[in-house]
């Protein structure tokens, strides 16, 4: 789960991390009120929410938007809300965030903070080790996008496993890398091992600050912050899990996560239902091979009932991209039986107008293909996924 | 043969009286699986689907020799749940729930080192031996007795390459499900390894996920391997859009290169025989016993 660049700065607070004043607004009217609030004089950053990164070089779409990226500097306090007239309610694009971009519902005003030097940090686990990798680089902000194919040798890798924390050797080893003197090395063990905790204490999967800067007491302040939690741990921190922004999330993915299911959209015209991330990811293969494309794919779990099934394949039936449905289920767990009575009740209420390709195969598969076959509904079996999407480029093809 | 389990493995279940391990357990008992105790920490009888129940793997163990334990304990409760089983000296624990929090696997990780334990998982169908042991819940009604090892980190493709080996006249020897998550107890080496030292297995089929790095330390470890037996690899995935992920780190860590045509490349150049779908593993299978 992702949180907002605001919330995340909360966090580091309530956890000793410096960071800018700052507060969160709505409206162009309340950016200037926080302005006010914060600073006399300025200068302010203006920063777009939105779970995404590369902000400052985004562009918005729209031209009531004006040309500027999703972080601004503002040196005079009247032009706040016109410039948070810009951004709000506008959708900013990044690199991050595809080309749909996202909309921008609310911004973060913060005091602008001149630092003598600029670096980057991230935090995250590392599975090849295993253990939490703290990642260390003079390169900053998008510029980190080349890093990993050009300069590799610039990011300082530290890695802590289970049960350790950073040694002051450790830090001396950033410091030198970062060509910091040793006066540097009370506030970056105090920075580093505060940050470190909060990603223990908090089942982080990924922290980023990027860019953090030295101040001239040589103290760090996160002058932006990621958070990235562990799902799976959520249950350990209610008050992270009620952060969750569900403006950010795609109405159908949250409804298909209600009945426990993963929906993943894509931009082409075949609905995809598996059991399985796996198996979508080589139906999305194969149906590109044969010259379609997947719009959506929804991935059922095993341990459901027919009804949850149903209401599942509704949200693929009645997305307004589908052209032709596969459905292609290796029960294992999940009984193929159950998949035939949620494909009944599902198009006994919304129909069924377009192709659909059905592929069962494992636990109860005999059981189904009777119950569907009684049906008269007009689908067609295949054989194997290759088979299925065969016929469903056909039948698609007739359809049209 | 077969690897890590067979009709002789005494196996433990850690939370027997759950519902899915009722199902699950039932149907490894009539598939021949020697299923001798079972732990659930609630349950007030003596005997749950004819094994002794007890509170603890400590009293378990006591009286019983076990050679292996299946997890089927809820996510929050599987780090101790494996720590019962390390200190009990279970050899091997096949995790099987999904959503364990990946913190608690560092943990487990730790605890795993040094110890005399062999974790498989966690979010895997586990491992099974066609007629002889079923440790988990794979469906075994799709399985034969043959000669092909199965190694996979993915889940239901796992099963597509059953069929496949079917398909091709072979069965396996054994199936090992690694598990679907970013840290998991065991990863491919030393499957590959086992598969290698077992005289039935006669070649491996590998299925991978197109996240993180493991089939590239697979693919680093089979160049090396001396006395290799053939390995045919699949991994899906190559035509899914990049997703944008938040921030830089993740793909710091992978050096940009955990996407799936990185992986085949890497996996080519290893000696392993690498094909774009499921469905040419038999026809590679049939190829390599033809000969």
């Amino acid at each position: 789960m992702n949180i907002h660049e605001y919330q995340a700065k909360q966090i580091l607070v309530q956890h000793g991390i410096n960071v800018p004043d700052g507060a969160i607004a709505y409206t162009p009217a309340e950016a200037k009120r926080v302005a006010q609030q914060i600073s006399s004089r300025g200068p302010w950053m203006l920063k777009a929410q939105i779970q995404a990164g590369a902000r400052n070089d985004g562009y918005f779409l729209g031209h009531s938007a004006g040309q500027k990226g999703g972080v601004r500097k503002i040196t005079q306090i009247s032009n706040i809300s016109y410039e948070a007239a810009q951004m709000l309610n506008n959708t900013l694009v990044t690199e991050q965030t595809g080309t749909q971009g996202r909309l921008v519902s609310k911004v973060y005003v913060e005091t602008f903070k001149s630092v003598k030097r600029f670096f980057y940090v991230g935090m995250v686990i590392n599975s090849a080790v295993p253990a939490v990798t703290i990642l260390v680089s003079d390169v900053i902000n998008q510029d980190m996008l080349k890093v990993p194919s050009e300069f590799l040798e610039r990011i300082l890798h530290i890695d802590l496993a289970y049960g350790e924390t950073i040694t002051d050797k450790q830090i001396v080893k950033i410091l030198d890398f970062l060509s910091l003197d040793k006066k540097h090395l009370d506030s970056f063990s105090d920075f580093f091992s505060k940050l470190h905790r909060t990603f223990l204490e908090l089942d982080a999967q990924m922290i980023e600050i990027n860019p953090a800067g030295v101040m001239k007491n040589h103290e760090i302040i996160a002058l932006d912050a990621k958070i990235n939690f562990d799902d799976n741990a959520l249950f350990r921190h209610p008050e992270i899990a009620r952060m969750q922004d569900d403006y950010e999330e795609d109405p159908r993915v949250l409804r298909a996560l209600r009945y426990g299911f993963q929906y993943q959209e894509y931009e082409g015209n075949v609905g995809c239902i598996v059991n399985g991330d796996d198996l979508a990811l080589e139906c999305m293969d194969i149906v590109k091979s044969k010259g379609l494309s997947t719009a959506c794919s929804l991935n059922i779990r095993g341990g459901v009932d027919k009804d949850s099934i149903a209401e599942g394949i509704k949200i693929i039936m009645t997305n307004p991209r589908v052209e032709g449905i596969l459905i292609n289920i290796l029960g294992g767990f999940l009984r193929c039986n159950l998949i035939a009575d949620g494909i009944l009740a599902a198009t006994q209420e919304v129909g069924l107008n377009m192709p659909l390709i059905v592929r069962l195969e494992g636990t109860n598969k005999e059981e189904a293909q009777t119950i569907l076959r009684q049906s008269n509904l007009p689908i067609v079996f295949a054989d194997d996924t290759d088979d299925a999407v065969k016929k469903l480029q056909i039948s698609m093809e007739e359809n049209d | 043969m077969s690897i890590l389990v067979n009709k002789n493995t005494r196996v433990l279940i850690q939370g027997i009286t759950g519902t899915q391990a009722s199902f699950h357990v039932k149907r490894s008992q009539d598939d021949g699986t020697n299923i001798v105790a079972g732990v659930s920490p609630n349950y007030e009888r003596a005997e749950y689907l004819d094994v002794p129940v007890y509170k603890t793997v400590r009293e378990a163990v006591s009286g019983n020799a076990v050679d292996a334990s299946v997890l089927f304990v809820p996510a929050r409760f599987v780090k101790s749940a494996a720590r019962e089983a390390v200190e009990a000296e279970i050899p091997l624990i096949v995790s099987i729930t999904h959503g364990v929090p990946v913190h608690d696997m560092l943990e487990i990780k730790a605890m795993l080192k040094g110890s005399k334990t062999m974790m498989i998982g966690p979010n895997t169908p586990g491992i099974i031996t066609p007629n002889e042991a079923r440790l988990g819940i794979f469906p075994e009604n799709i399985n034969q007795k043959g000669c092909i090892g199965i190694v996979s980190r993915a889940s239901t493709l796992t099963y597509e390459a059953v069929l496949e080996t079917n398909k091709a006249g072979l069965g396996q020897s054994t199936v090992v499900g690694l598990g679907d998550d970013l840290i998991v107890g065991t990863d491919y080496p030393q499957i590959i390894e086992h598969f290698c030292n077992d005289d039935e297995t006669k070649a491996i089929v590998l299925v991978g996920k197109p996240d993180n790095l493991y089939e590239q330390m697979a693919a680093e470890y089979y160049a090396k391997l001396k006395n290799k037996k053939p390995i045919i690899a699949f991994i899906a995935g190559e035509e899914m859009p990049l997703m944008p992920t938040m921030g830089y780190a993740v793909d710091i860590i992978t050096h940009g290169l955990s996407t799936v045509r990185n992986k085949k490349e890497i996996m080519q150049k290893s000696g392993m025989i690498v094909v774009d779908r499921t469905s040419e593993i038999h026809t590679q299978l049939e190829k390599i016993f033809r000969k």
